[in-house]
């Protein structure tokens, strides 16, 4: 237990064999299943006119891009757990660091996934983005809109959709590659090499993760803005990052794998780390409400009004609860971090709320009343009352494009679950065996 | 380690020396892994009272010998509820208890306000538990402790791991812990004699004394203000700098005996005017008109002034800024202040500007133009006046806003443009008025009807 450094157990399976792509072909049959199913409900479906919208495809589109931060966003958390062990020479992380890697090389897929919206955007698809839509740009009803139409137009969109796509694809493949160069030649000079690399590469992670935040969620509602915005967004994806790679490393666990590597200890990091995050977007989360509540300026508080009244305040509230107060007290314990059944429960619940808190930040968007509406009302003077016709109204096609995205997720991890689950050359691999989390 | 030298040399061997009775053995090793596996052979041999010293937190340490969960975390919690339940009580209890005040009908207790300094009070009071708890957990400050007479304890803080067993666990032994200790590959094993001389022993009185009364000192300014709160006193302040309290010089508003009148404020001096206050045009500067001598409201509108849209539209822009807060956005006197107030109780409104000639604050259609003007330059009643924050030129231009609006809110609905009656509300209403923010209609609607108020009252601006 005590021992400063240990070495791998001889007897320990560290190879990934036929995991990963059982986990490809499970995820495949998911995606196939659920996002057929979402096609079949749309067909079948109409277009939600109360809603303002002319095309049957908008629900599918909408829940599409939650379902879409939503995987984008559990990559984004693993990748910082890579990014920052290197930063800050990590120790603990070492044993789990690998499968991080693997949830992070999984962008590829994630931003084919993205194409599901792009494409239509750059088709014209009007119903999706208000920006796209043709009263965006009508003066009298978007005076403050039209500055914004040069940076939200589908084009310049699409292009920066590259971009991200690339930024993101190449740190988190040049992190895993030379990783995996290590595991054959066991140079330490690789780790410098990693360390150095990573300080640049954390600023272009945050700026990136940021603008994907603004451009892709907070253009839903065109007419509002926050700052801090993509810092939130960060904060949950964090959750669900830590959530996520929980969950995988106690499944590979479960077939055998990686049995003596990783114990209570490294579970209660992850569980800290969640923890940590669960806090860390409640206050964002809560920076963003206070001065926009508190300033009570109209075309920032329009954004929360319809959340706060109607339906959607029993989600506020729900998110308030579930997201943040009912975890924040319970992960507090040491031991809700380190008994395994506790861990998955913290780890699924707050995947579920992660999800549940992009639903929140873009559903309301679906209503056009919501995006369209801000420069009447402004007009119309005090913002009171009148909230009753914001339904929360959740539809089917929500979930079961989000557990078709998952399939995706899942595919896309699976592919990279291959050779070691353990960077096993790796210089701090025998401080992280011997870790202990008091 | 004033006492040091003249004991260190002791020899080792020997369980009981003149130099006083043994208070323990100290072992060094060389690397924080033995540490731990010595520390763990400690406790598994029975021993209780022993401690391990090394120059950085040796982690497992606390494991291998056998200590207890701190139960710190447990009292941290228990000061961060406290400082959250504080923070919150503080504040419900200045804000809405003890001193209630209205701020502009704001609710005195509303709990997302409240929210940061609860925050701040749990972080403080957590911290505070966390720091002192820890100190006091560790048994902090210990300023003396008998294995600083050991030479080799200097280097606890640089390169040394030491095993310490107190001479007083029950399982000691003189001769067998040390070899206990050597065996589990101690490079050194040392023995601990207390101070021979047992008046020295014991703290220095004066440090005690100066303790002792350093505290007391320190009550003394508690204790005056404990007594000025609990007493009365027709004594005079006491002014510890009396030219800073007493400065030659008048302060607004006050008596002085200076000047006949009695009075420090001053006036203009008669005939003179400041450079560029001339101000010699009475109807623009003051809406004022002369005729046969006698000086009334003007009907008419300033000449520097032309009437255009632009003007209207900047005026409906100040008006908003600065009127609509009483007055509303259409000018009806239900603006967000009286909604307020309503909120919170209370029962009044603003003038209504637009209301038709018949009704109650239908003088204000009839007011002339100068007037209205004077009355947003000098305020009236409760209004105070808006010299300060409007320079003429805006002043007018709300005249003429106030005028849009007045037209717009008494139309017909037959004189609404015909293109623009298609955006506003189904009218069953006799008298077809645009509704305003305070009341919007269910649905959809109430965008657009809000909208339609604005452009419609700005579109049909009329000369006044």
């Amino acid at each position: 237990m005590s021992a400063v450094i240990k070495s791998l157990h001889p007897d320990e399976k560290v190879k990934a064999g036929k995991l990963g792509s059982s986990l490809s072909k499970a995820g495949l049959g998911i995606a196939v299943l659920f996002l057929g199913v979402s096609v079949v409900l749309t067909v079948l479906g109409s277009a939600d006119t109360n809603s303002g919208h002319v095309s049957k495809w908008a629900r599918f589109l909408h829940a599409y891009v939650i379902g879409w931060a939503f995987i984008f966003s559990i990559c984004v958390g693993a990748l910082f757990l890579v990014m920052l062990h290197h930063l800050a020479r990590g120790r603990w992380s070492t044993v789990v660091r690998r499968i991080a890697e693997a949830v992070s090389c999984a962008f590829p897929i994630v931003f084919i996934a993205g194409l599901g919206f792009i494409i239509p955007l750059l088709a014209g698809y009007q119903d999706l983005y208000y920006w796209n839509h043709p009263d965006a740009a009508d003066p009298g009803l978007n005076h403050h809109l039209l500055h914004k139409l040069g940076w939200l137009s589908p084009g310049f969109f699409a292009v920066r959709y590259v971009i991200y796509a690339v930024m993101f694809i190449g740190m988190a493949q040049y992190f895993a590659k030379k990783s995996r160069e290590q595991d054959e030649s066991g140079d330490p000079k690789i780790s410098e090499k990693l360390r150095i690399v990573s300080g640049p590469a954390m600023i272009l992670y945050a700026v990136a993760t940021c603008m994907v935040a603004f451009d892709i969620l907070m253009s839903m509602s065109p007419k509002w803005y926050s700052t801090i915005y993509g810092v939130n967004f960060w904060g949950s994806a964090c959750v669900g990052g830590f959530a996520t790679l929980a969950l995988l490393v106690l499944g590979i666990q479960r077939t055998g794998r990686l049995t003596r590597s990783v114990n209570a200890d490294h579970y209660h990091d992850i569980g800290k780390w969640m923890f940590a995050f669960t806090f860390f977007w409640a206050y964002t989360a809560f920076s963003q409400f206070m001065l926009q509540w508190y300033g009570n300026m109209p075309e920032e508080t329009v954004w929360y009004k319809y959340r706060l009244f109607g339906e959607w305040q029993w989600v506020s509230i729900a998110m308030l609860v579930g997201f943040w107060a009912f975890p924040f007290v319970f992960l507090m314990s040491r031991w809700t971090k380190r008994i395994v059944p506790s861990l998955v429960f913290f780890a699924v619940w707050q995947l579920v709320f992660h999800w549940l808190d992009l639903y929140w930040n873009v559903m309301p968007s679906y209503d056009w009343l919501e995006v369209s509406n801000g420069a009447q009302t402004l007009n119309a003077g005090p913002l009171m009352g009148n909230v009753a016709y914001h339904h929360v109204g959740f539809a089917a096609v929500d979930v079961t494009v989000w557990f078709g995205l998952i399939g995706l997720l899942l595919v896309g991890i699976g592919r990279n679950l291959k050779g070691n689950l353990i960077p096993v050359k790796d210089p701090t691999l025998g401080l992280s065996l011997a870790h202990e989390t008091m | 380690m004033a006492n040091h030298d003249e004991h260190h040399e002791s020899p080792a061997s020997e369980p009981v020396s003149e130099n006083g009775e043994l208070y323990g053995v100290l072992a060094e090793y060389d690397t924080p892994g033995e540490l731990i596996e010595a520390a763990r052979k400690v406790r598994d041999a029975g021993y209780t009272e022993f401690d391990c010293f090394s120059p950085f937190p040796v982690h497992g340490i606390d494991e291998a010998m056998g200590i207890k969960r701190t139960i710190l975390p447990l009292l941290v919690f228990g000061g961060g509820f406290a400082g959250a339940c504080g923070g919150i009580l503080l504040q419900w209890w200045c804000n809405a208890y003890n001193w209630p005040w209205n701020i502009s009908g704001k609710p005195a207790w509303s709990i997302p306000a409240n929210v940061p300094i609860a925050f701040e009070t749990t972080i403080l009071l957590a911290v505070f538990t966390s720091f002192f708890g820890m100190w006091i957990l560790n048994k902090l400050p210990q300023v003396w402790h008998p294995f600083f007479r050991l030479e080799r304890f200097g280097r606890v803080s640089d390169d040394a791991f030491l095993l310490g067993i107190e001479a007083k666990d029950a399982r000691f032994d003189a001769e067998a812990t040390p070899k206990l200790l050597k065996d589990a590959g101690a490079l050194e094993v040392e023995r601990c004699y207390f101070e021979a001389d047992p008046a020295r022993r014991t703290m220095p009185k004066w440090i005690t004394a100066l303790i002792v009364s350093s505290t007391a000192f320190a009550l003394i300014p508690f204790a005056i203000a404990a007594k000025a709160r609990n007493s009365h006193s027709s004594e005079p302040h006491i002014h510890i700098f009396p030219d800073m309290d007493f400065q030659p010089k008048f302060k607004a508003d006050t008596a002085s005996d200076l000047f006949a009148d009695g009075r420090a404020n001053r006036g203009h001096i008669n005939g003179t005017i400041a450079r560029g206050s001339l101000n010699a045009d009475d109807l623009f500067y003051r809406g004022l008109e002369r005729a046969d001598g006698a000086a009334k409201w003007t009907q008419s509108f300033p000449k520097q002034l032309e009437v255009t849209e632009q003007l209207v539209k900047r005026g409906q822009n100040r008006f908003n800024i600065y009127c609509s807060p009483c007055h509303g956005f259409d000018g009806r006197g239900n603006g967000a202040i009286p909604q307020r107030v309503a909120a919170s109780g209370g029962a009044w409104a603003a003038r209504n500007l637009v209301a038709p000639p018949w009704e109650a604050g239908g003088h204000v259609i009839k007011m002339p133009n100068g007037q209205l003007f004077n009355t947003i330059s000098n305020g009236y009643a409760t209004m105070k006046g808006y010299a300060a924050q409007l320079p003429h030129a805006d002043r007018w231009a709300i005249v003429l806003y106030i005028r849009a609006l007045q037209r717009a809110s008494n139309a017909a609905f037959d004189e609404v443009p015909t293109e623009q009656r298609e955006n506003m509300p189904a009218v069953q209403a006799p008298t077809p008025a645009p509704a305003g923010g305070a009341t919007p209609p269910a649905g959809g609607a109430a965008g657009s009807a809000g909208s339609a108020a604005t452009t419609g009252s700005g579109a049909t601006g009329v000369a006044p």
